[in-house]
């Protein structure tokens, strides 16, 4: 039996108490922004209030709850994806958890990440979707990792958890940059042959075929859908061909911002506080080009020279990232966070299934200094009013396009 | 000049060389050839006419392979070891500047016996507690998506300094130019980063095996080796004089090269 578009509701957890002339102020919301700007006082109940959003979402049936690792900064206050997702096993039960991912690069032992994901697999009864990642310029700087030779061990480190999920131990790891002499996981995940694995890339041919060798799922990281999500799905459709397999919807995901109400004209003034407060500050010194840009830069060289070459010839100095959106249409036109009445929400989400065949869609509805209240009312009407129709045309969609194939859990379809 | 690619133990290593007269073997930093510009600086010709300049790039640097398995200085050591016996140098005068200063002087601890004559110009490589070597693979991340004058101020005694607008220009430089500054990042981030940045702890304690004269320059304003580690240097190496450079910032060798070169030579001559 085919499924339809697997809708799941992502928390970034931003720190939403900054001052209004913070960008005024500060060069960076990661790494150097001053943490005596944390509030103590109006900060008390915040991690319960975003836990309490993330519930919410799985009581209104979406397909699950997405957590993602960043450090010092006001983007995201999660640095330990693990305990929300921890405290979600505990107050959830039926949504998949996805984390998105641990940064393996930031830990001194993988095996620390295997044990974890598997005592979270465990205590959701089987509900982990596992997603590794290597971190990017940020992290680099947060953890003094040195980034030559990040994606060797990112790719050794997340072998080497798969493997302690499916083979038993003790066995000894012959690594690189890992060895271990025992390796022999307590417990195991529930999960068999082991929890679904999804990895973030930005259109790296290098990432997509590894993923496509692996048989995970590809997440792209972009945060703007224009043409290039379409173009990012033609792309890994090419590599798994490449590789022996093929693609289906439920192999891709990607990451989008959205805001739901009553009518187009409400749902912009209800969110437009917290979009800016988003674009402005929690993108600052990370996809905006004002300040310090700590994400691209040749201050962390993680590609080989080559491919440095190739980059820069395409690159043009001082080019607007999505935090340097001017105005309203700037930002419309970027496809990267969707705002409007139900109807018109659905139009455009339904669009860009239509052409990026995505059969994840990761969205965030809690844009920077976003309240509860707003925050909730529209995850309720997206999903009354929205996820039902993207549901049914997914559904005619993915059967058309793709009638030989059949998805009894899409979430794990990704593993082979 | 010659411009030469030689086999060392199966790996390619690009060197530079000039002039005839006793080795001398020149180890780059950031602002220098190889690490920017593919061409001697004046610096370097000046060198060339009293010596046998020798200059490898370093592993990862213009067109010497990279190597994946360099994780510490000491790997980088080994390298060069290899390099001087493909090059059969068994004894030679050496300077090094920036992360070519620590690496001269990582070699100079484990073989005094081949160095005749030490020269270390705003070399890294030591922790001196309250005075961190210089930020500078965030300062590398650009300001407005484009521009670099944080990494200019540290490496030279302005931003707007003639040099440091060739060498680290704002927006897009020359491609190939811009193909090594990353490449000299690259290898650097491979020793320098971790512990931040550009150094080995243990070195401190083994400058007393240095046996030869040794001289130390220094920029006036470096701003990315501060001042007390070439004092540092002065005090634990034994036979050392330390000489400031009136009027430059961390690349004493770009921003006066005829002085900078003179003082060398007067030195290596003595």
């Amino acid at each position: 039996m085919m499924n339809p578009v697997q809708l799941f509701c992502w928390h970034f957890m931003a720190y939403p108490y900054l001052a209004k002339d913070f960008d005024e102020k500060e060069s960076s919301g990661w790494v150097t922004v001053p943490n005596r700007l944390w509030d103590d006082k109006r900060s008390r109940g915040l991690y319960q209030e975003y836990i309490d959003q993330l519930v919410y979402a799985d009581q209104l049936g979406f397909d699950g709850m997405v957590l993602n690792e960043h450090h010092q900064n006001i983007y995201g206050l999660m640095p330990s994806p693990n305990l929300i997702a921890a405290a979600l096993t505990q107050n959830t039960s039926r949504g998949k958890i996805i984390i998105l991912g641990n940064l393996l690069p930031l830990h001194l032992n993988p095996m620390r990440v295997a044990e974890e994901y598997a005592m979270l697999d465990q205590m959701s009864n089987g509900r982990l979707i596992a997603g590794f990642a290597p971190g990017g310029g940020p992290e680099t700087f947060n953890y003094d990792v040195p980034s030559a030779n990040t994606r060797e061990k990112f790719w050794e480190a997340a072998d080497l958890i798969v493997r302690s999920w499916t083979e038993d131990g003790p066995f000894a790891h012959e690594g690189r940059y890992f060895p271990l002499r025992y390796v022999n996981l307590w417990p195991k995940p529930l999960q068999k042959p082991f929890p679904p694995v999804w990895i973030p890339g930005s259109r790296s041919p290098s990432t997509m075929t590894e993923v496509a060798k692996r048989g995970y799922c590809y997440f792209l990281s972009s945060r703007s859908h224009g043409g290039e999500t379409h173009r990012a799905q033609q792309e890994f459709a090419a590599v798994l061909e490449k590789h022996g397999d093929r693609y289906h919807p439920f192999r891709f995901g990607i990451l989008m911002s959205t805001y739901v109400a009553e009518t187009d004209q409400q749902a912009r003034e209800e969110c437009e506080e917290g979009v800016w407060y988003f674009l402005k500050n929690c993108l600052k010194g990370h996809l905006r080009r004002e300040g310090r840009q700590l994400t691209y830069g040749p201050g962390v060289p993680y590609i080989p020279a080559a491919a440095w070459r190739e980059y820069l010839k395409g690159y043009t100095p001082g080019r607007k990232l999505l935090g340097d959106v001017e105005n309203w249409d700037e930002l419309e036109a970027s496809q990267s966070i969707i705002v409007g009445s139900a109807e018109t929400v659905t139009r455009r989400i339904q669009n860009l299934i239509e052409k990026a065949k995505v059969g994840n869609l990761l969205i965030q509805f809690q844009l920077g200094n976003m309240p509860d209240h707003l925050a909730r009312k529209s995850m309720k009407l997206f999903a009354e009013q929205v996820a039902p129709a993207l549901r049914h045309a997914s559904l005619k969609q993915f059967s058309e396009e793709y009638p030989d194939r059949n998805f009894a859990s899409p979430a794990v379809e990704g593993m082979h | 000049m010659s411009s030469a690619i030689i086999d060392v133990c199966g790996r390619q290593v690009h060197i530079f060389e000039s002039g005839d007269g006793a080795p001398l073997l020149y180890l780059h930093g950031f602002a220098d050839v190889h690490s920017v510009k593919d061409n001697w600086l004046p610096f370097h010709e000046k060198l060339a006419q009293r010596a046998r300049l020798i200059a490898p790039a370093h592993p990862g640097c213009a067109r010497t392979d990279e190597n994946k398995d360099i994780d510490t200085i000491e790997d980088v050591v080994f390298h060069y070891l290899e390099v001087l016996d493909a090059l059969d140098l068994r004894t030679f005068d050496l300077i090094g500047t920036c992360v070519g200063g620590w690496i001269a002087a990582e070699l100079a601890v484990r073989h005094p016996e081949k160095i005749r004559r030490l020269v270390l110009i705003g070399a890294a490589g030591l922790f001196v507690p309250g005075a961190l070597i210089g930020d500078v693979f965030m300062m590398a991340q650009p300001e407005f998506g484009s521009r670099y004058a944080s990494l200019r101020e540290m490496f030279f005694s302005s931003a707007d300094e003639r040099n440091a607008l060739d060498m680290f220009p704002d927006g897009k430089g020359e491609l190939e130019d811009e193909v090594r500054r990353y490449q000299m990042l690259r290898f650097s981030s491979r020793v320098g980063f971790k512990p931040p940045y550009f150094y080995n702890y243990a070195l401190r304690n083994r400058l007393h095996r240095i046996s030869s004269p040794t001289q130390i320059i220094w920029g006036e304003t470096d701003r990315f080796v501060p001042r007390s580690h070439g004092d540092t240097y002065a005090k634990l190496i034994p036979h050392a004089e330390i000489k400031s450079i009136a009027g430059t910032g961390h690349s004493v060798q770009v921003e006066k090269p005829q002085e900078t070169a003179q003082l060398i030579l007067d030195f290596l001559i003595a």
